[in-house]
């Protein structure tokens, strides 16, 4: 399906980055920036902020839990912005010199990528 | 120095801290840790989750108690009412729900099917005839004593608590009333184990001398700032047990470009941007001294559990003793809803930001902890604005020799 356009019209020069960095969920997004090179999170840190104002105005008018698969997908990548995004812009590494290991702290519960969340009554 | 910013004395404002150096052996000796879990965390009030947990009847959740290796089951009954039970079949001490939560009328042991409902009541022996004088009415799920305070859930250990729940906050749970707890409903938690004593790891997040040089690549610019070099707090209140430290945020920071992006699209200001939301009516307990400068509070509430708050978000912090040296540390992040797609790519950032700079502490922890162990630091020496530590010292020492003290008697 590698032809198939799977993000809104507008964003076709992330289509590149969809295989590598759609991930399930918080977690696995964790374990990905945490397994890749500086160089390469800068790389996709860069590509990401070229486009990141234009998608976040567009995922503005997305409502939680009604996003198409389309919107769903640029959500995910803009996720994957916002896990890479402290590694660029605070420590210009994976993570910090004296970082402790993120395996041994991981995620126990995590937020929905896409559902729809509670409102306090 | 900004005005701001507390000058030094802060400890002299309260005599009984002291101002010398403080012994390590509480913080290492492996006997002292038996007796500080009896004297302290099977008597005081220990928080255990929110009533949105068991939002609707029949919901219920397991938490875990590491340090005395207990599930804890809390369920809300048919009369609206929250309970908490020790999750033991009261036939034969199978666990009575494995479900980590969900939502039930009654609760069936998966070893034999004797069932209980949701105030604990035995409900149902499959071929009850075959028993001897079943005594239905003692063989209820053990209750455990719970208690409510702004819709987080607390329960007590010891058999006949010795002050209730209102009383053991005292001041530092009612000058936080009103602080809108319940509209943190997006959450996300992380956990671990750390190899460090409870003490330590409650101690290094309510100071901030420390943020300047280790979190010099990440918060030092929100949480302290260019007036404030050495990460002076702007105060630190003591009450009872409980202490809490407000902190400087800097009001003239100017976000990287992700990290922007992010505070521009969150629900609410994260922890780590140092902004406020001017919307958000504090609670006369959160910045107290209402310095302009203020970013974030860190509520102890002794013994074990932290509440980090500030106008747009909170989180809190929780650490459960396995021994004198190993900790099973929970972080639990409560932000506002996201409504649009944006606001969740502003959560998210929120959360690694946050993340990421509590992993700048663990390590430095688990040296703090060797060095004890190995006995090659016998005293601490705090600086002013390490008063919390102080009175952590203190707390634990009295609450262990006033305990014992009462046992012997």
């Amino acid at each position: 399906m590698a032809n198939k356009k799977r993000l809104p019209r507008g964003f076709a020069k992330l289509e590149c980055l969809v295989d590598e960095w759609v991930l399930p969920n918080s977690q696995a997004r964790s374990e990905k920036r945490f397994s890749t090179s500086p160089e390469e999170l800068r790389t996709f840190y860069n590509t990401m902020l070229e486009h990141a104002e234009k998608a976040l105005a567009s995922l503005q008018k997305c409502q939680l839990g009604e996003l198409s698969s389309e919107q769903e997908t640029l959500l995910k990548l803009m996720l994957s912005l916002a896990e890479v995004g402290p590694a660029v812009e605070w420590y210009g590494e994976v993570q910090a010199t004296d970082s402790f290991d993120s395996r041994r702290f991981p995620l126990s519960v995590q937020m929905s990528d896409s559902a729809a969340q509670v409102r306090a009554s | 120095m900004s005005a701001a910013v507390a000058d030094a004395n802060l400890t002299l404002r309260y005599p009984d801290m002291g101002t010398g150096p403080v012994p390590t052996d509480i913080y290492w000796r492996p006997e002292f840790y038996t007796r500080e879990i009896d004297a302290i965390y099977r008597r005081s009030w220990l928080c255990i989750g929110r009533v949105e947990q068991v939002a609707k009847v029949g919901d219920f959740f397991i938490k875990k108690i590491p340090t005395f290796n207990l599930g804890i089951l809390v369920a809300r009954g048919k009369d609206q009412r929250v309970r908490a039970f020790h999750n033991v079949c009261q036939h034969r001490g199978n666990h009575i729900e494995l479900k980590s939560s969900g939502n039930c009328t009654r609760f069936t042991c998966p070893f034999h099917g004797w069932t209980y409902d949701l105030t604990g009541k035995l409900a149902g022996v499959p071929d009850s005839d075959a028993f001897y004088d079943l005594d239905r009415a003692a063989l209820a799920l053990p209750p455990v004593t719970l208690d409510l305070w702004e819709g987080f859930i607390f329960v007590n250990l010891a058999d006949a608590p010795s002050q209730s729940l209102v009383d053991f906050l005292g001041e530092q749970g009612s000058d936080l009333v009103g602080y809108p707890f319940d509209k943190g409903t997006a959450v996300f938690e992380y956990e671990g184990k750390i190899k460090t004593n409870w003490k330590c790891m409650v101690d290094s997040f309510v100071e901030t001398y420390h943020v300047p040089v280790l979190h010099r690549h990440s918060v030092t610019d929100t949480l302290a700032g260019p007036d404030n070099p050495f990460g002076r707090l702007i105060d630190v209140r003591i009450k009872g047990p409980h202490r809490t430290a407000s902190v400087v945020g800097n009001l003239n920071y100017q976000p990287n470009p992700v990290q922007g992006l992010a505070f521009k699209h969150a629900p609410g200001p994260s922890i780590t941007s140092g902004a406020t939301d001017e919307a958000t009516i504090l609670p006369k307990g959160l910045n107290q001294t209402r310095a302009p400068n203020w970013s974030i509070d860190v509520a102890v509430f002794f013994p074990n559990w932290l509440i980090v708050m500030g106008s747009g978000m909170y989180f809190t912090h929780q650490m459960w003793p396995l021994s004198s040296n190993e900790v099973i540390w929970q972080m639990r992040g409560f932000l506002r809803p996201a409504t649009n797609a944006a606001q969740r790519f502003g959560q998210e950032n929120a959360m690694v930001e946050l993340r990421d700079a509590v992993l700048e502490d663990a390590n430095t922890l688990e040296r703090i902890q060797a060095s004890l162990d190995q006995g090659l630091l016998r005293e601490f020496v705090f600086h002013d604005h390490e008063l919390a530590l102080r009175h952590q010292y203190h707390v634990v020492s009295d609450w262990v020799r006033e305990y014992e003290q009462s046992a012997a008697r």
